[in-house]
């Protein structure tokens, strides 16, 4: 499906705990086929800072009697995240999307009933939730682990926790502080897990360091893991050649076409 | 409103431009880097629209480009150091060339090299393709450190380089001038002495930013080229300056998103202009500025565009 550029309305700022927010966008029909994974191009302002759009991955996309709603959740870290914080019902924004590669199946072996794992790192956990309701669609149970430095990043945890639980399994939240759920890193109960043998895939987002300590797990215990990746962008559809992500093989892939989500093992950490 | 009482159809201003033997329905075009090959905007943007396509830089072999981080984005600009990455003049050719056929759009394909001779060998190579109107010396790319930008630094070497191109091809030649020089005037004067037709100014200004938390550069490669608004008035001025004092029709590049932009570079002397950086925040930025450019004539009393070409009324001579 080609993407498509909107001047779309925003329907509401919904605020979480700071610096955390979901910006509820309407617009075309054509956005109720984004896939997991997808994401969208965001002008914030309509003046010179932020010059370029800004990427976002699809938190959630539901219909509309007239075409498609879509939320992003959003953390405020400069000039652009900060002004989409401010639009008010109504407002118009444009969006260009969906983009990108999506997340691919939970695993090639229809004999293999074990569950996923999906692990998210702070804003990280942005595309896992279409993903989680995806999921939940194909009957796959998926644990969901939640890390991050504080209880505050773990934005939407009741959702999250609520999805898991839906589909058979269970949200494991951990941040570095003990403010909430286990005291440590995210890698540490997922990798318990592994060495049980529990997951036959992890799908993740999140800071490069989380994926790439994720990549090396998924490798220590063979199994196959997919990771959103967000680099700098500067269209979001192939043109500029910005977002290069180097690739084991040498190559340099597009984030925002070859991507935004890589196997974990094809990209050079 | 009322429909019109004349029965001949309404009849806009003539924005139809000549550069050498470079003739464009429209002065809008897409700046190299910024547009991809073309085909890439097909279904963003309304190509049958636009003035001309200028490609991604093109060489001889694939370039892999630079690792990333590649893209910065400091106040009102983009940084980037791409490093040229593209799929070689010969993929363009079979893949990319027919598919832009369609379009009336002017392709100019902007060409690189490493070595001297790589441009005479790519000119020559696309010299039998009708559907290239034009070629483009990129001798100004700041993010690649060998070959191009030695090339565009140095008229006398320069010179040599437009005429080994000259020698080949029978298409206009445009040479896309340096910002980062002391005198773009005297490059220009050396392309034009080497039988170049249009002078294409100006490249990206060589830049720099570091992150103030990781103390990193935002490049990989450290410096690279700064490009959109932030640099207009530079633009502007190489321009003014090698419009007046080189006299070859002249591309104005840099900073290109308003018809107030597109005025003011036709001002100072531009026959036409490229839009590049504005492309990526709107893919219809090129197509907008050609109704909005339409619109404004009307709004001037004008019957066509090049009546606006280097009518910028100074206030002193120099």
């Amino acid at each position: 499906m080609q993407p498509t550029d909107t001047s779309a309305r925003v329907v509401e700022v919904v605020p979480h705990p700071l610096p955390y927010y979901s910006l509820v966008l309407d617009g075309p029909e054509s956005w109720n086929a984004t896939l997991p994974g997808q994401f969208v191009m965001v002008e914030s302002s309509e003046g010179l800072e932020p010059y370029l759009r800004r990427a976002f991955s699809v938190h959630d996309v539901s219909k509309t009697d007239r075409g498609a709603r879509i939320e992003l959740l959003v953390k405020i870290v400069g000039p652009g995240t900060r002004a989409l914080a401010g639009k008010r019902p109504g407002d118009r924004v444009a969006v260009l999307g969906p983009l990108g590669k999506p997340f691919g199946a939970a695993g090639e072996d229809p004999a293999d009933a074990r569950p996923v794992a999906l692990v998210a790192g702070g804003v990280g956990s942005a595309p896992l939730l279409l993903l989680g309701r995806r999921l939940l669609a194909e009957g796959v149970r998926f644990d969901f682990f939640y890390g991050g430095r504080g209880a505050v990043d773990l934005a939407r945890r009741e959702t999250f926790a609520e999805l898991a639980a839906a589909s058979g399994g269970e949200l494991v939240a951990t941040t570095e502080d003990g403010s909430a759920g286990e005291r440590g890193l995210v890698t540490a109960p997922l990798g318990e897990r592994l060495a049980a043998g529990r997951y036959r895939k992890i799908f993740s987002c999140g800071p490069m360091g989380l994926m790439k300590r994720l990549a090396e797990i998924s490798r220590e215990h063979g199994v196959a893991g997919e990771a959103a990746l967000e680099t700098p962008m500067g269209c979001g559809f192939g043109a500029c050649l910005g977002c290069a992500v180097e690739l084991t093989d040498g190559r340099f892939a597009l984030c925002c076409k070859d991507g935004p989500v890589f196997a974990s093992d094809e990209v050079k950490w | 409103m009322s429909a019109p009482t004349s029965t001949d159809a309404p009849r806009g201003p003539d924005l139809s431009v000549r550069l050498g033997g470079l003739s464009l329905p429209n002065p809008i075009l897409t700046a190299s880097g910024t547009f991809g090959y073309g085909l890439e905007f097909a279904h963003l943007a309304a190509l049958d629209r636009l003035g001309g396509i200028v490609t991604k830089g093109l060489s001889l072999q694939p370039l892999k480009g630079n690792p990333p981080p590649r893209i910065g984005e400091p106040r009102g600009g983009m940084l980037n150091s791409i490093g040229l990455q593209n799929i070689g003049i010969e993929k363009f050719l079979a893949d990319v060339l027919p598919g832009l056929g369609r379009f009336p759009a002017q392709v100019v394909v902007n060409l690189f090299g490493y070595e001297f001779d790589d441009y005479a060998r790519l000119a020559e190579r696309v010299d039998a393709f009708p559907g290239i109107a034009a070629v483009e010396l990129n001798v100004s790319c700041p993010n690649v450190t060998k070959g191009g930008i030695e090339f565009g630094h140095d008229p006398v070497l320069l010179e040599r380089l437009v005429r080994s191109v000259r020698n080949v091809t029978g298409k206009p030649i445009a040479v896309k001038l340096s910002p980062n020089v002391t005198s773009p005037v005297a490059i220009g004067e050396a392309a034009k002495a080497g039988g170049a037709d249009i002078l294409s100014a100006i490249n990206t200004v060589l830049g720099m930013a570091i992150d103030p938390w990781t103390r990193r550069p935002r490049l990989h490669t450290t410096r690279g080229g700064l490009s959109g608004p932030a640099i207009k008035p530079i633009a502007v001025r190489i321009v003014y300056d090698v419009a007046r004092k080189v006299g070859l029709p002249v591309i104005g590049i840099g900073g290109v998103e308003t018809v107030d932009d597109v005025v003011e570079f036709l001002l100072a002397g531009a026959s036409a202009v490229q839009v590049g950086t504005a492309l990526f925040r709107n893919p219809r930025t090129a197509e907008n500025l050609v109704d909005g450019l339409a619109a404004r004539l009307i709004e001037m009393k004008l019957d066509r565009v090049t009546d606006l070409v280097g009518a910028v009324r100074p206030w002193r001579e120099g």
